[in-house]
Parts: structure tokens; C-alpha cells; sequence
């Protein structure tokens, strides 16, 4: 089905319909500089821009209350039907997944400033650099995804996930084995840990950013393991 | 399925095409077929190739559709696109037009409705309707309800009358407003509770199906909560097919939703299915407001 | 297509402003103007009616003692065939030569006969009738004068010299003498009301003319009436709609245009000559009024049941009515006062009808009240029109009192449709 949301009758809700959808890959995009800036200033060791992913959190907070304003109001005044129905609901959904994701950009960005302070080690982060690319090109996208409506392009950055959480795992069985060996270095790498696990869990809402891709064109909810929601033409 | 394409001049151009439906609904094999579910097991009403003239023009092109028993089917489509024509079959209120023809199989409960030996007196009885303007009789509110009983000879005695029309008024949430005033014309009610009386009188004679033709559209918010409220009480007892301009009405009372487009039923569904992802372009362009 | 600003647009308004209000008050003026010549006619007509036919309804009598003389009358016992007989004449000239012995040689004294109507001996006759014990006695009697002395009193006005006429000098003395004694005076004319037609005017009633036309108007609303609804209902509610009945249609409404006087050739020719039914008889009168109303009342019937708000028709139908119920219970209440309104208008159109009654031979000259639809009877607007044409100049003021009862027949019937039409409607 071809989505497009320029043709109401009433021009006012079009353009409330693009309007909340421009916020929101603005949000996205936001969101995804975020991401880069928290890896680069962990790799690179550069508190500096640790502090800037910290200051424009307030920022992200804000859109996400303001879109999800603008959504209620679209939903009171215009009493959404069908696709209009649902990219409402996949923009407030969105929404937070994005919230969500700059809490864990944050939260790499907190790790940087603390492993930058304790002096850097080379340990780890190979994994951290090659997990964070695939999060980063996962998020990409999946926004890339909702802006083209492009349901194939969606559920192949999907299934990259399961790969994502196979290297995560392969990695923290690798950083719990390192411990072992070196107690010493355990409070160091379990900081390495959670910014994986922060990694890892941008995966996952990338992942559930590009679920509500399809259920935005496909009207499918295939979220938990329901893919078989999904109706296949 | 699904064709993404950026090029957003051809995609309107195709997409008005087919929403003017001049092109398309000629000769789109896709419109003339109904998608979604039309078709249910256990029929009250079975319309199979239903096709309705007025003289020279078709009204209603080759329309399938069950109705099932205890089931509120909504029709929603726009303006002349067939669906109160349709809903007027059902008790053939469409022989009083003149030169108005209908074909195809129409059955309530697998009995005929049109055929030569068919009595609409009778049909009318087991099928009642609700129309779009309250329209009680100039009479009292008792008269009003006790109309039906009476031509039918329903009641054979004063006591059984006054006990049908209490039970009627009951079950059309009018009793308590009303039950002082039962001697006072109906036309003195507020629109609300003269559609309810008008509800209250289809219901007096015991029908199977109540056919509503926009019951609402002349009503203020409250009053037609009231009766949609009731359109979902009486559909334990009732079948009820119902015509409407509002789709959160449909969307909110029926159980299936049946979207016409220039007199072709272009899909049936449950009402969830309508309203949150419908199988067909039109139904979604029309829902979702892109043509009126 | 130029942009006007805000600004220039309101110029232009205002500029075309006092046109417009100008126009508006030449119109209202217009329509004023209207209504106050229709107001003018109506005065004028009902003030000149009212003036000529007002002293229609008094009559001037003379006071006689009269002897009820055996002799002179010439009869011996009070019974039908000697009052037949009796010459009660006698009596009235006896009973003037006393009062004026004066008048003595024969001119002078037919001029003293001429006093009396001629139709005085058949008031004393009744009078004897009702009492036979009269018979040798004498009474006082207020007897009707002649329709000469009669509009000779009645023209007279303070000290001017009234309209003479035929009246001689030594007439008028006996009057003027009269008139001083206070034996002769201006009583009620009941005559005028119970009598039927008559060749002087003094005895000339409209009892005849108006039992002829209660008799006409029963006949058409008996038949055109229940013909008319029907048709209606039939045209409205049952009929297909094809070339047939569009064919009805515009013949009825052809039928609406027809002069009247054909409707009384087509009565000449079908009722009286072909079927032979009685000439003159409010019988066939009325049946060629009904031919005459019929389509006026279908078309107003007709436009009743349209009036009808379709919605009630569809909720009885939705019922299960059947046709015949949908129309008896539920279109013919609403449609009646609407119907009623036209038949009445019908009715009041028949009544005011003359022309295809002078073909039927209604034109006739009338004495006898008709007590039947097959006595031969006149109608009121035909009494009007044969007293209009009468050479005696009371008849002029007996034209316009028929007149004016023709109008109060008028304005009672229409009064009853109003209040019919108050009391059968509803509101839906």
C-alpha cells in the first residue's frame, strides 16, 4: 500500500501530519549525532564532547514532549483513521524509543568521561567500536526506513539485531574470561560492559523503531516475535 | 503490495485516478470485487448480486453481503455512493420509487424477499427501519407505538396493547421520560427522544432486523450517544444494519464495517480492521478523509 | 480579475447604497399603494352595496282599521274555498275610504286604492284564516304599501321633496298625513325573507333564490366532494406515473379554465336533453356545478396530499402499512383541512355562479320556495341578475340586499372553512 499524507482534504492535516512527522526524524537525527558523538568521544578519549552528548539531552527531553503534545492534539481534533491512525501512534512510539536511545547515549557518554579519567586501556574497546558502528548504521537506517515508508529496507535492518546481540554476547563472554585472568581490571571493564550493554540496548530500539515502520505501512503489529502478523503479499 | 516510490507527482496523479473513480471503478476488475470478509456462516440476511436501478441508471452494481444474526453492520461510503439505496432493499421500502428495479437474490432467514407470492406487509413487520429525520406520527406517544400492534393485530386486548408498548418504550431507554405523558403528541419530544419513539415503534411489532438509515444525523452528540448506547443493547435481540455519515459512529457500534464507493461494495470487514488498517486504497483514502 | 482592496470595496457599496435603499422604499411603496386601492374597491363596493340595500330590509306599512264585513267580503262562514273566494279588496278600500272620506271620483279614488300593496288582501286573508272569529268584527292592521309609496317615504329626507315618481299631490298629502298621524311607518321587512320572487317588488322575497342555491350547493359538495378526494388520492398516491396520467393532469387543469357557460351547455345537452331530468331543478343545477368545481377541488386536494411530509408516509410504510392504511390513517388527517379549504373555496365559487345556470332554464321566474332538489328553483346570483333587470325602481335596493345576503352566504361559508381548517390542524 502507498503511504502518503498530503491528499486530506483538509490541508491543515496534512500539514499537522508532516509537521509531527518532521519532528520527529529531526528528533531522530538529533538522536543519531548523539549516538556518534557519544562513540567518538569514548574511542577518542575526548571528555569535551562527552559533556556536549550530557548538555543536548535537555533538548531531546523537550522534542519528545512537544511531539507527543502535538500528537494528542492531532488525535483530539482530527480523530485519526487507519494510516493517519497509525503514524500518529509510530511517532509517539518512536518518539520514546529515541528518548530512550539518547538516555543510553548519555549513559556511553558518562562511561567516556570515567574511562577517560582512568587512563585509557586498548581492552574492549575493538568491540565497542565494532558493536557501535553496527547500533550506529542500524539507527540510520531505520530512520531512513520511516522516511521512505521502505518496509523491505526495515525488516532487513531488523534482522541485524540478532547479529548486533550475538557480538555483544561474544563480547561479554570475552570481557568476563578477561576478568578472570586480571581482577585488577574489573571495575575498569565493567564499565566497558555497561557501555556495551547502553550499545546493545540502542540495537534494540532501533529495532523496535523499524517494527514501527512496518506497522506504519503494513498496519502489522509484529513486535515480540509476532512476524507472522506481518500479511505477505 | 507495498510500492514505495518517491516520486510524488506520479504517485498523485495515479492516486487521483483512482480515488475519482471515473477510470478506475469502469474498469478496475479490483473495485468491482469485494475484498475483506462479506460473507459469514450463519446468514439472517443473504444479498447475493444485488443490482438496483433507477430507470436507466445503476444504482447498486452486483453487491454480495451477509448479515449475520445479532450483529450491527455498518455501511459507510460517501454521498450517493448506493448504501442507503442498498439498506432500502432490505424491506423493499425501494417499491414505492417509482421506476426503481431490483435484481438479484435478496433472503431473510433463506425465505425470499422479492419474488411475485412475497407480501411486504409482512416482510416489513419482521424487518422494521429507523430513518434519518425522526418522523412519529402526529398522534400520542402511546399511539405512535401502539400503531404497529394494531395494523398487525398483534394484541388481541387492551391489557396485552398497554403491555407491548411499556415493554417497547422500555427497551428504547423512553419509558421513564415519557411514561407521564403517554396521551401527548410525539412531535412535542425533543429530536433525540423522537427518534428513540421511532425506535420504541419499529420495536413494538417484535422484528428480526432494524434497518437504521443515518438514525443520527439530526441529532445533537448527547442524544446520539444515547442511541448508539442503545443500537448496542438491542443488538443482543436484534439484527442491525445501519446507515451512517459518522464513522466513530461505525467505528464505534458495529462489529462489521461495509465501505460502497459510486455503488459498488468495495470492502467488508470487522470494524477493527476497517479503522486501524483497511485492505483497499479507497476505503483507506475515504476514512482517513482524502475524498469526501 | 483586479484585486480591490478592503477599502475600495466598501466605497463601491456605499456608493450604490442609496440606489438600493431608494429602490427598497419605491417597492414598499408600490406595494402599499396596492393594497390600499384593493382596501378602496372593497370600501367602495360594500359602502354603495350597503347604501342602496339597507332600506331593502325596512318596509313601509300603513295602519287601516279594517271591518271584516261578511257582506262586502261576500262570504257566510270562514272556510279554504270562501277564502278563496272572499274579496278582500272590498275590505281594504272600505277601510280607506273611511280614513280618507276626502277622496271622492274615481281617479282620486284609485290613486287612495294605489296606497295599499296589491298583496295586502292576501295578508288579511291569512289573518281571517288564523282566526275565523274575525269574521263581523274589525281589527287594527299594519298592511304593506305600495312599492311607490314605499320609495317615496323612504326618499324623503327632512324638508326636501322626496322622488315623486308616479306619485300625485294628493298622494303625497294622504302620506305626508299619514306619516304625521304615525299610521304609516317604516317596519322590518320579513317579507323579504320569507317570500319567493314576486312582480312587485314590495312582496318579492329571496327565500326562494336561497333554499334553490342551499339546494345547488348541497348537490355539488354531496358529489364533487367525495369524487374530488378520491380522484386525488387515486392520482397522488396510487397512480403510475406515465403518459396516461400526465394526460389526466393537464386535462384537469384544462377543465379549471373552462368558461362556465360551457359546463352549461354540456348540462343542456347531457342532463336535461339526454337524460332527461327536470329543467330548472337544483338537481341538475347541481350537478353541473360539480362538473364545474370538480377540478378545482382535485387540484386543491391534490396539493393537500403533496403537502403531506413524505417522512410520515415512509414511517407508516415501514411498518408494514398497507396502502389503504398508510393513506386513511396517517395522509388523509394531515391533507384534510388543506382539502376541506378547497372545496370550501369551491363551493363558494359554485355559489356565485349564474352563467351555465341560465342554460338549465334556473333563469326562470320562481314564486313557490322549492322543498326538493327537483322543484323547479332559482339560485342567488340569478335572482340578483332578474332583480337587476326589473323596470320598478324598489327593486334597485331589493338587487343590493340580495346582494349583501349573498356576500354574508359567502363570508359564513369561508368563515367555517377558517375555522375547520383551526380546528383539523396539526402540527408534525
Amino acid at each position: 500500500m502507498e503511504m502518503h499524507f498530503d491528499q486530506h482534504i483538509s490541508r491543515q492535516f496534512n500539514e499537522d501530519l508532516e509537521g509531527i512527522k518532521t519532528e520527529m526524524l529531526e528528533m531522530g537525527g538529533m538522536v543519531a549525532r548523539q549516538v556518534a558523538d557519544a562513540v567518538d568521544a569514548l574511542s577518542n578519549a575526548d571528555s569535551q564532547l562527552a559533556e556536549k552528548v550530557l548538555r543536548i539531552e535537555d533538548e531531546i527531553d523537550r522534542s519528545e514532549m512537544a511531539l507527543d503534545e502535538h500528537a494528542t492534539l492531532i488525535i483530539a481534533k482530527r480523530q485519526p483513521a487507519a494510516s493517519d491512525l497509525r503514524m500518529v501512534m509510530s511517532v509517539t512510539r518512536i518518539a520514546r524509543d529515541l528518548e530512550r536511545i539518547g538516555d543510553e547515549a548519555c549513559k556511553v557518554a558518562k562511561m567516556a568521561i570515567a574511562l577517560t579519567d582512568e587512563g585509557t586501556s586498548p581492552r574492549g574497546y575493538t568491540e565497542i567500536r565494532h558493536i557501535a558502528n553496527a547500533v550506529r548504521r542500524m539507527l540510520n537506517d531505520a530512520l531512513d526506513a520511516y522516511t521512505r515508508f521502505d518496509v523491505a529496507s526495515a525488516l532487513r535492518t531488523l534482522a541485524e539485531d540478532e547479529q548486533v546481540d550475538m557480538d555483544y554476547r561474544t563480547a561479554v563472554r570475552e570481557l568476563v574470561t578477561y576478568m578472570m585472568e586480571d581482577p585488577r581490571s574489573i571495575s575498569r571493564v565493567i564499565n566497558v560492559l555497561w557501555t556495551l550493554r547502553s550499545l546493545e540496548r540502542i540495537g534494540d530500539h532501533a529495532k523496535n523503531i523499524c517494527e514501527q515502520v512496518v506497522y506504519l505501512v503494513e498496519g502489522a503489529d509484529i513486535r515480540h516475535g509476532h512476524e507472522k502478523n506481518l500479511r505477505k503479499p | 503490495m507495498s510500492t514505495m516510490t518517491l516520486d510524488a507527482s506520479a504517485r498523485t496523479e495515479a492516486a487521483q485516478a483512482e480515488l475519482l473513480g471515473v477510470e478506475s471503478v469502469a474498469h478496475s476488475a479490483e473495485v468491482r470485487k469485494t475484498v475483506g470478509r462479506p460473507f459469514i456462516e450463519i446468514a439472517k440476511l443473504r444479498m447475493r448480486d444485488v443490482n438496483v436501478c433507477y430507470g436507466e441508471i445503476q444504482a447498486i452494481h452486483s453487491v454480495s453481503l451477509d448479515i449475520g444474526c445479532n450483529e450491527v453492520v455498518a455501511m459507510i461510503g460517501p454521498s450517493g455512493c448506493g448504501k442507503s439505496t442498498f439498506l432500502r432493499c432490505l424491506n423493499r421500502m425501494n417499491d414505492t420509487i417509482e421506476g426503481c428495479r431490483v435484481e438479484g437474490e435478496l433472503s431473510l432467514d433463506g425465505e425470499p424477499i422479492y419474488g411475485p407470492k412475497v407480501d411486504v406487509v409482512p416482510l416489513r413487520a419482521r424487518v422494521g427501519m429507523v430513518f434519518q429525520k425522526p418522523n412519529p406520527f402526529p398522534k400520542s406517544i402511546y399511539e405512535n407505538v401502539a400503531y404497529g400492534p394494531k395494523i398487525h393485530g398483534i394484541a388481541s386486548r387492551r391489557a396485552e396493547l398497554d403491555e407491548i408498548v411499556e415493554n417497547s418504550l422500555h427497551r428504547a431507554g423512553l419509558w421513564n421520560e415519557v411514561k407521564d405523558r403517554l396521551n401527548k403528541p410525539g412531535t412535542g419530544l425533543s429530536g433525540g427522544q423522537q427518534q428513540r419513539l421511532c425506535i420504541a415503534r419499529a420495536i413494538a411489532v417484535s422484528p428480526e432486523v432494524i434497518l437504521m438509515d443515518e438514525p443520527c444525523s439530526a441529532l445533537d452528540p448527547i442524544a446520539t450517544a444515547r442511541i448508539e448506547e442503545l443500537i448496542d443493547e438491542l443488538r443482543a435481540n436484534y439484527t442491525i444494519a445501519i446507515v451512517t455519515h459518522s464513522m466513530q459512529q461505525a467505528a464505534r457500534v458495529s462489529q462489521r464495517t461495509a465501505y460502497f464507493h459510486l455503488g459498488h461494495l468495495v470492502e467488508v470487514n470487522d470494524t477493527e480492521t476497517v479503522f486501524t488498517n483497511p485492505e483497499h486504497e479507497l476505503t483507506e483514502a475515504y476514512i482517513t478523509g482524502r475524498f469526501g | 480579475m483586479t484585486d480591490l482592496t478592503q477599502a475600495q470595496v466598501r466605497e463601491r457599496i456605499a456608493k450604490r447604497l442609496a440606489s438600493r435603499h431608494r429602490k427598497e422604499k419605491l417597492f414598499r411603496g408600490l406595494g402599499i399603494a396596492s393594497i390600499a386601492f384593493g382596501v378602496l374597491a372593497v370600501v367602495i363596493l360594500f359602502s354603495d352595496i350597503i347604501s342602496k340595500g339597507s332600506g331593502a330590509f325596512m318596509q313601509t306599512a300603513i295602519q287601516l282599521q279594517v271591518h271584516y264585513d261578511a257582506q262586502v267580503l261576500g262570504i257566510d262562514t270562514v272556510d279554504d274555498e270562501s277564502l278563496a273566494w272572499a274579496n278582500f279588496s272590498g275590505v281594504i278600500r272600505q277601510a280607506l275610504r273611511e280614513r280618507f272620506p276626502s277622496a271622492t271620483g274615481r281617479s282620486a279614488k284609485r290613486e287612495l286604492y294605489s296606497l295599499v300593496s296589491s298583496g295586502a288582501p292576501f295578508t288579511l286573508r291569512d289573518r281571517l284564516a288564523d282566526n275565523p272569529k274575525l269574521l263581523g268584527g274589525s281589527e287594527t292592521v299594519w298592511l304593506a304599501a305600495d312599492d311607490d309609496v314605499d320609495t317615496f317615504v323612504k326618499s324623503l329626507k327632512g324638508s326636501e321633496a322626496g322622488f315623486r315618481g308616479r306619485t300625485s299631490d294628493q298622494k303625497a298629502g294622504w302620506i305626508e298625513q299619514l306619516l304625521g298621524s304615525g299610521e304609516l311607518k317604516k317596519r322590518f321587512n320579513t317579507t323579504f325573507f320569507t317570500n319567493g320572487d314576486s312582480r312587485e317588488p314590495e312582496q318579492a322575497g329571496i327565500r326562494a333564490a336561497l333554499m334553490g342555491s342551499l339546494f345547488t350547493l348541497l348537490v355539488t359538495l354531496t358529489l364533487s366532494f367525495p369524487i374530488g378526494v378520491a380522484a386525488a388520492i387515486y392520482l397522488e398516491e396510487y397512480a403510475p406515473k406515465n403518459r396516461w396520467t400526465d394526460l389526466i393532469e393537464v386535462n384537469i387543469n384544462n377543465l379549471a379554465a373552462v368558461p362556465s357557460i360551457v359546463f352549461g351547455l354540456l348540462g343542456l345537452a347531457i342532463f336535461i336533453n339526454f337524460f332527461e331530468l327536470p329543467r330548472s331543478a337544483p338537481l341538475v343545477g347541481g350537478l353541473v356545478l360539480t362538473l364545474m368545481t370538480l377540478p378545482t377541488i382535485i387540484i386543491s386536494s391534490r396539493a393537500a396530499l403533496k403537502a403531506v411530509p413524505p417522512s410520515i408516509r415512509e414511517a407508516a410504510m415501514g411498518m408494514g402499512a398497507s396502502r389503504m392504511q398508510v393513506v386513511f390513517h396517517h395522509v388523509l388527517p394531515l391533507a384534510m383541512p388543506g382539502m376541506l379549504t378547497g372545496a370550501i373555496i369551491g363551493m363558494a365559487q359554485a355559489l356565485g355562479e349564474t352563467a351555465p345556470l341560465l342554460m338549465i332554464g334556473m333563469v326562470a321566474f320562481i314564486v313557490d320556495v322549492p322543498g326538493g332538489i327537483t322543484d323547479p328553483a332559482t339560485v342567488l346570483p340569478v335572482q340578483i341578475f332578474l332583480w337587476a333587470d326589473s323596470p320598478e325602481r324598489a327593486f334597485v335596493e331589493r338587487t343590493s340586499a340580495a346582494i349583501m345576503v349573498l356576500l354574508s352566504v359567502l363570508i359564513v361559508m369561508n368563515t367555517c372553512a377558517v375555522l375547520l381548517r383551526k380546528k383539523l390542524e396539526r402540527r408534525w
